[in-house]
């Protein structure tokens, strides 16, 4: 006896998104993306708030010099002084503009010199983007005695604040490609083993017990590798266990079915094989009178007839052919089988009734077998039924499968008979060989089904069966 | 006709940008213009709470100014930029003619020039013909009337001529013809006593006072001519009662002049020659 090899389901279609790889490589991406965006998002800001205290701090610093070098110059209004402060104001980096105003809003100087002489709104000065607007007031013996405006351009720090931004998210990009690329040769080694594993699990489940895998990792994926090695030794040992045990119930099974195939032909034989040996024996005899010989002849004809259709039914039940089956009306081989048993048994009074929805209806069978098949269960239905009857043969569909019944109203089948009715050579009629259930669970045995009986004693018998449609 | 229309409204409208003007005017700080007789901060600590205490009692803003030079300061009055000002004597002459008219002047101490020398130095007196020749002497400006002008008249008095006997040398205010003298570099130099009592202490306890010269009419506020009667009698109100107040007194300590200002009339300068 050799392994049993089961067909394998289709191996299953996992999506790459779904895979373990692309998890990995998706977690170590999406921690580095959140560090990395902590890290540089920190990293700017921190930079970006230098840079600006640096030039809120310039700038403060070059407004309170303004103020202070301005202030002799702006209460004398030497506005040549003035100019020469705001000349030089000019000259310092990121000065978009700088202007001295007396205590009226008078401009008095600026880099603008447009502006010199014109009066101004402090309160009302419009903003403008990208430039930083400071002012200071100019104070002598305390008290306001002019203002200092300085605006710096924000647009080197605007700039440098970018820079420092697109350099962040670049960082974070090559973080993400280097670390996805690391995680996917990190997933590539770790599920490479699954996958074996998987391969092996899969020729296992196939039946090919000697599956194996060699990992010869030190990890965990390394010790389900000898834990599968280990179950696999195991399943294959107790398979070889089972196969021994299993080869040595079906000897066993085989020598007590021969020993009661044996006890019931002989059991079968010997009464009719008695009568006819006492027949012959009697038509020896001298004072045999001519109606006594008729009688033992009678005798002869029927244990003769007897036993020669025990030995053609046997013959049936031991030669029946492979199946081939073909999608064929099953409904159409039943009514021909109703029509041919119902002509023998009108005269007593049986009425066979097909039922179908489906018209055809179209099956995978046999067409000879099946024949048979049906042709043995109506023909016990009508013998069930000495007195007459109904017999109700009906096909429903049941998804993919095509359910025969065959029901009659007859005697049934006593219970004790129930369990074992398609035994060979089991049968509740005295003139029934125990075979015609017997072909009927072989044949439906090889088209991949098996025969279900309900019977209750008086009411009738129900036998059914489902064939696959076509 | 329409000539005559035309003319009409040019008329309006300079009458209208006129009373617009005067009105921007009068809605505008009064600028009290100082003679830069000393350093503008000092100035500044000096005069600010005097211009504060004007703004509040004309309930109208006090610009405190000054200039780099006192030929710029005149220049300024000749253009009549200040609303107000404050100058010496000989000047006042000059803004007279600029349309400035007096109001107040410095109370109480007489008005003299006089000459400082260091508390070491070996001249005691400017007459005598001890006087070694070649000393170099400094003033504020050609045009200080009490710290040049004066000294230098009564150094003539004195037989003395300036340009002669001495090296002069120009610093441009009260406060460094002082340092001046302090550091030593110059022997003496011609000031006044208002300045040289808002030097440091430290500095003024080096130095010693060796001539006065004698007194003319005192430092004079003026005011300009377009001033409102009702203003200008307002600002010599005020001016002359700032001793009758603690408010008032401390505006004074200030600037120097313990005993205020008094009213003063433009007849009082009319002796006053260069």
């Amino acid at each position: 006896m050799t392994d049993m090899v089961y067909p394998l389901p289709a191996e299953p279609k996992v999506s790459f998104f779904q895979t373990l790889r692309f998890r990995l490589i998706v977690s170590v991406a999406l921690v580095h993306a959140i560090l990395m965006g902590a890290f540089v998002w920190l990293a700017v800001t921190k930079q970006s708030e230098n840079i600006r205290t640096d030039l809120i701090n310039r700038a403060h610093a070059l407004t309170s010099l303004m103020a202070v070098a301005s202030t002799n110059a702006l209460l004398s209004e030497n506005l040549g002084s003035l100019a020469e402060i705001t000349g030089r104001v000019k000259r310092q980096p990121d000065v978009v503009y700088g202007a001295i105003v007396d205590i009226r809003g008078d401009v008095l100087a600026s880099t603008d010199p447009a502006q010199v002489g014109h009066h101004i709104d402090l309160a009302r000065r419009s903003r403008r983007s990208h430039v930083l607007d400071l002012r200071d007031t100019v104070r002598a013996a305390g008290q306001p005695v002019g203002t200092v405006l300085l605006g710096m351009s924000t647009r080197a720090l605007d700039a440098h604040i970018a820079e420092t931004r697109d350099q962040g998210v670049a960082f974070i990009l090559l973080a993400i490609v280097a670390g996805s690329l690391v995680a996917g040769a990190l997933s590539y080694v770790i599920t490479r083993n699954l996958h074996t594993l998987m391969g092996a699990a899969r020729d296992i489940g196939g039946g090919h017990l000697a599956a194996r895998v060699n990992i010869r990792a030190r990890d965990e994926v390394g010790l389900l590798g000898g834990a599968f090695n280990a179950m696999a030794e195991s399943l294959e040992a107790t398979s070889d266990q089972a196969r021994r045990e299993h080869e040595k119930r079906t000897d066993a099974e085989r020598l007590a079915c021969v020993g009661e195939l044996s006890a019931s032909i002989a059991h079968e034989i010997r009464n009719p094989l008695s009568a006819v040996i006492n027949s012959v024996k009697l038509l020896g005899h001298p004072s045999l009178t001519a109606a006594d010989r008729t009688q033992a002849i009678g005798i002869l004809n029927t244990e003769t007839q007897r036993l020669q259709r025990i030995l053609n039914d046997f013959l049936d039940f031991s030669r029946i052919r492979e199946t081939r089956p073909v999608a064929d009306d099953i409904c159409a081989l039943i009514d021909e089988v109703a029509h041919l048993i119902g002509e023998d048994t009108q005269a007593r009074a049986v009425r066979v009734h097909v039922q179908s929805a489906d018209r055809p209806c179209r099956t995978l069978h046999d067409p000879d077998q099946m024949r048979q098949v049906i042709w043995n269960l109506i023909l016990n239905s009508v013998q069930a039924m000495p007195d007459g009857g109904d017999v109700y043969c009906r096909l429903v569909r049941e998804g993919a499968l095509v359910r025969v019944s065959i029901a009659d109203t007859g005697c049934g089948i006593p219970d004790h008979l129930l369990e074992r009715i398609v035994r060979p050579f089991v049968t509740g009629r005295k003139q029934g060989t125990g075979l015609g259930l017997s072909i009927v669970q072989r044949i439906l045995m090889q088209h991949g089904t098996r025969l279900e009986v309900m019977s209750h004693v008086g009411a009738g018998t129900e036998v059914s069966f489902t064939l696959e449609a076509a | 006709m329409r000539r005559a229309a035309w003319r009409l409204a040019v008329a309006v409208i300079l009458l209208w940008a006129g009373w617009g003007g005067a009105r921007a005017a009068e809605a505008r700080y009064y600028r009290f213009g100082v003679l830069p007789l000393q350093s503008p901060t000092m100035l500044a600590k000096m005069f600010l709470p005097l211009t504060d205490a004007l703004a509040r009692g004309l309930d109208h803003p006090v610009e405190f100014v000054t200039a780099p030079s006192f030929a710029s300061f005149m220049r300024r009055v000749r253009r009549g930029e200040y609303d107000i000002i404050y100058l010496n004597p000989l000047l006042y002459t000059r803004a007279r003619k600029a349309g400035y008219r007096v109001i107040v002047k410095v109370a109480g101490e007489p008005f003299t020039g006089i000459v400082v020398v260091r508390k070491d130095s070996r001249i005691r007196h400017l007459g005598g013909k001890g006087l070694p020749k070649g000393l170099k002497i400094g003033f504020p400006d050609p045009n200080a009337y009490a710290a040049t002008v004066m000294v230098r008249q009564y150094m003539r008095s004195l037989g003395l001529s300036v340009k002669r006997d001495f090296k002069v040398r120009y610093f441009g205010s009260q406060d460094s013809a002082l340092m001046a003298v302090y550091y030593g570099l110059v022997d003496m130099a011609g000031t006044w006593f208002p300045s040289l009592r808002s030097m440091p202490a430290k500095v003024r306890r080096d130095l010693r006072v060796v001539a006065e010269t004698p007194p003319q009419p005192q430092m004079p506020i003026a005011v300009r001519s377009d001033m409102p009667p009702r203003v200008a009698a307002r600002l010599r109100h005020l001016l002359t009662h700032l001793t009758d107040s603690a408010q008032g007194r401390r505006v004074l300590d200030h600037l120097g002049f313990k005993q205020g200002f008094v009213a003063a009339t433009n007849r009082e300068y009319d002796g006053v020659k260069p």
